[in-house]
Formats: C-alpha cells, structure tokens, sequence
C-alpha cells in the first residue's frame, strides 16, 4: 500500500483537515487564525515533502557536495516567500482583530452576525497579565 | 532510525495542533500552537531544508506568537460559549 | 448539527485528499517527476559558477528567481501599510502619560540577562544576514531575528525605552528599504546592459563580473534584511500602543 510509505502526505493532509475544521467550526475568530495558520504550514510540509530524496542533503555546496544526491531546491525557495506571505497576513489579521474588538466588544462570529452593538464593558477580563 | 524519528515529529505535530484547536484559554492555544511551530521546524530539518527551518523558528516562535499575545492582551481572552 | 455536518465534510474531504496520495509516485524517489527534471539539475550544478554563491537556495531566490523575491518584499510592505492605516502610529512630539501597561513586571536578573543578551542577538542577526550566501540563512531570517530580539526588549522594558532606541525618524524611511533595494539592483541592471535584475552586467570586463555579481547580491540582502525587521518592528509598536493621551506635552 503506497499509503504507508507516502506517511508524510497522509499526515500533511490530515493536518489540512484539523485546521480546516478549525476555521469552519470555531466561533472564536482568533481561534480561526490558528487555524489558518496550521493549513498554510501543512500545505508548505506537502510541498517540501515532494521534493525529498532518500538519502539526500542539504542543497549547500561545501566541502566537495555532490550534486546529484542534493535534495530538490526549487520547492524550499518557493515556499521560503510562502512563510512570508503568511506571517504578513497573519499581522493583518490580528491587527484587523483589535480593530473589530474595539468596535463591537466582542469576537465571537455569530454575534457579529447578528449586528450587536456591544460596548466592552468596564470590568471585563482584559488579557489576564497582571 | 529516521522513519522512526519522523513519525514521533508527526505524532507530535498532530497532537499539538489538536490540543490547539480544541483549548478553551485562548492563551494556552497560542502557546501551544508556537510548540507546533518549533515542530515544524524541526521538521524542515529532517528533510533537509536549513533555511526553512531557521525561517520557521524565526518567525513562528518570535514574530507569529508574539502577534498573538498581544492581540489576545487587547481583547478577551477565554473563548466565549 | 452544524458540528456534526461539518464533520461528515471534514471526513469525506480527507477520504478524497487520501485516494489522490495513495496514487502519488513515492515518496524520495530519484525518479519523481518533481526530481528528475531539468530545470533541478541545471540549478543545483550551475548555480555557483553562475551565481557565486555557495548556498543554492540564495542564489535561486535572489538571483534566478528574482522577481519572486520582489514580489514578497512588496506583500511585507502591503501588509504593513494596512496595518498603519487600521491601527495607526505613535504621533511624534507628545508625551504619553499613561501607566506603560506593554512592560511585564520583572526582576533585576531577567532585567540584566535581557540588556546583556539583545546586543549579541543583534550580532548574531548581522551574521546571518550577510553569511545568506555561504550557509543557511539569508535576509529575511536575519530580519526575523532583529524583530524578535527587539520584541524581548520591548516585553522587558516597555514601549517607551525601544521607541527611544529605533524611534519613527529612523524606521519611516527603512521601511520601504527592501523594495527600493530591488528595484534600485534592477535598473543598475539595465544601465550595465542586460534585462531588468541581470547581475551579471554584459557592459564590463569579464574578469569583473564575479565582484560585481556579489557586492550586488550582498547589498540586496541587506536590503531584505533592514527592511524586514522594521516592518515587523513597526507593525509590533502599532500593535501594542495605546490609543488614549492623557497629557499633551506643552
């Protein structure tokens, strides 16, 4: 079964799946971010996955490397931008965050969706450190 | 040996992300997820990606992390029900 | 019952995504489509006579595959200008009176470790930064590293002292700093002769180009590098401020 020896697909994509369901089911919109986050980090883990050689090394040349047995380097340069294309939209987002908590006071997606006008009350739990 | 030591990052890598998702404190979630991040990490090492992985430690347990903190610093922490 | 719908969902996606990797070709075999082309071997064996730089992946994202790259300095320099223009900066010449709510209380040990420890960490920034071409790392990373150090500093000693440190009149102008690099590399391009982002000009001798060919790359990166960190570092400060006044200084 090639599914034993592919692990790695297996467990790329069973993460996409735990962080799909994140964003789908999770009312919490920062617990939603984090879910994004795991998807884009399993689709990055797919794709250098595809480019591994049994036995290979790191595509350095030093010290007389040889370059038939290097791993490929093509995927490792294009998802090096992917990481960040992701944290760029990651601070986006949660500075989008503070902004919707600012004016609604609160995070949860269904009463956002129901338009409530909430103001964040004096005495709510404010982050927690002391 | 290195079959083995992939699969313990893998199992690992499952189970932080999914005692992330399912966490009720919104801070032991990011903390959990930056542990996710370290994995993963230690993951491009194992398939031989260095810059990958310097790129990920870098920017999941300094940059992404602290975003979070101080987003979650600003706004509610528990998730409401 | 949406939880159990979204399940079924979860579960038949992932039933499809596992049927699509059982009849992928295995995994680390040099006969892959992905591993067997030409393009991988023509970069992993050219790429340091070509590009005179030892680490492939460098030579590929700065060199080879150099529009790339300038399309992800501009996506860092979008994300920071939509944050700026969400949340806002600091406004300069008024003095905030308000309670530093951004410094954790901490004692003289972790007070002493941290201002001992940020100086060697932005050392050790410097060296990645300009060791892209020789080791692992790279612009971006040296960049991440400078974020983060200056993200301890401010946990530690709170958001006045790291604005006196990297104050806005140093980190405005920087911030597009990765973009102009590029397109400053790309036109000096077209001035020695070649395309846009050539960096071996055709123009001068040959026996000058491998020296030509590395100083552009290493101000590249280090124009990455700086632009990188205050983007993260301006993103974190319009992230943590407050937004009231209390005092206006007069």
């Amino acid at each position: 079964m090639r599914l034993l020896h592919n692990y790695q697909y297996v467990a790329a994509m069973l993460l996409f799946c735990i962080g799909l369901y994140t964003v789908i089911v999770r009312r919490n919109i920062i617990k939603k971010l984090i879910g994004l986050n795991i998807m884009e980090t399993a689709v990055f883990f797919f794709y250098i996955s595809l480019g591994y050689l049994d036995g290979g090394i790191a595509p350095i040349r030093v010290g007389g490397a040889d370059p038939s047995r290097m791993v490929n380097p093509i995927p490792q340069a294009l998802i090096l931008t992917g990481i960040v294309v992701a944290v760029s939209v990651t601070a986006l987002a949660l500075a989008l965050v503070i902004l919707l908590y600012r004016q609604y006071g609160t995070l949860d997606v269904d009463r956002l969706f129901r338009d409530e006008e909430v103001e964040p009350e004096a005495g709510t739990e404010r982050g927690g450190t002391a | 040996m290195g079959t083995v030591l992939n699969l313990i990052f893998i199992v690992l890598m499952v189970a932080t992300a999914l005692l992330a998702v399912f966490a009720r404190d919104l801070l032991a979630a990011v903390i959990i997820f930056s542990v996710y991040s370290l994995i993963m990490a230690l993951m491009w090492q194992r398939l031989q990606a260095p810059d990958l992985a310097l790129t990920e430690a870098a920017v999941g347990a300094g940059v992404t992390t602290v975003l979070f903190v101080v987003a979650i610093f600003k706004t509610r922490r528990r998730e409401e029900e | 019952m949406k939880r159990i719908v979204s399940l079924l969902f979860m579960a038949a996606l992932l039933g499809l995504l596992l049927y699509v990797v059982a009849y992928m070709p295995p995994m680390g075999d040099p006969e892959n489509p992905t591993n067997s082309s030409d393009v991988t071997t023509r970069y992993l064996e050219k790429a340091e006579e070509e590009t005179y730089t030892v680490n492939v992946i460098t030579g590929i994202i700065l060199n080879y595959r150099g529009y790339d790259t300038m399309g992800e300095v501009s996506v860092i320099f979008c994300a920071l200008a939509a944050v700026l223009a969400v949340l806002g900066r600091e406004k300069r010449g008024k003095i905030y009176a308000y309670a530093d709510r951004s410094r954790v209380p901490s004692s003289v040990i972790v007070r002493t470790m941290v201002a001992f420890l940020v100086p060697f960490i932005i050392l050790f920034s410097i060296y990645t930064i300009l060791h892209g071409e020789l080791s692992p790392g790279g612009g971006f990373q040296g960049g991440a590293i400078i974020g983060a150090s200056m993200i301890i500093f401010t946990t530690i000693f709170g958001l006045f002292e790291s604005s006196e440190r990297i104050p806005q009149k140093l980190r405005s102008p920087l911030e597009g700093s990765a973009f102009i690099t590029f397109f400053l590399v790309g036109v000096l391009g077209l001035v020695g002769g070649g395309n846009f982002l050539t960096y071996a000009w055709p123009n001068i001798a040959t026996d000058l180009q491998p020296a030509v060919v590395l100083w552009l790359t290493i101000l590249v990166e280090i124009g990455i590098g700086v632009g990188g960190a205050m983007v993260l570092i301006s993103i974190l400060f319009s992230m943590i401020r407050e937004e009231e006044e209390i005092a206006i200084a007069p």
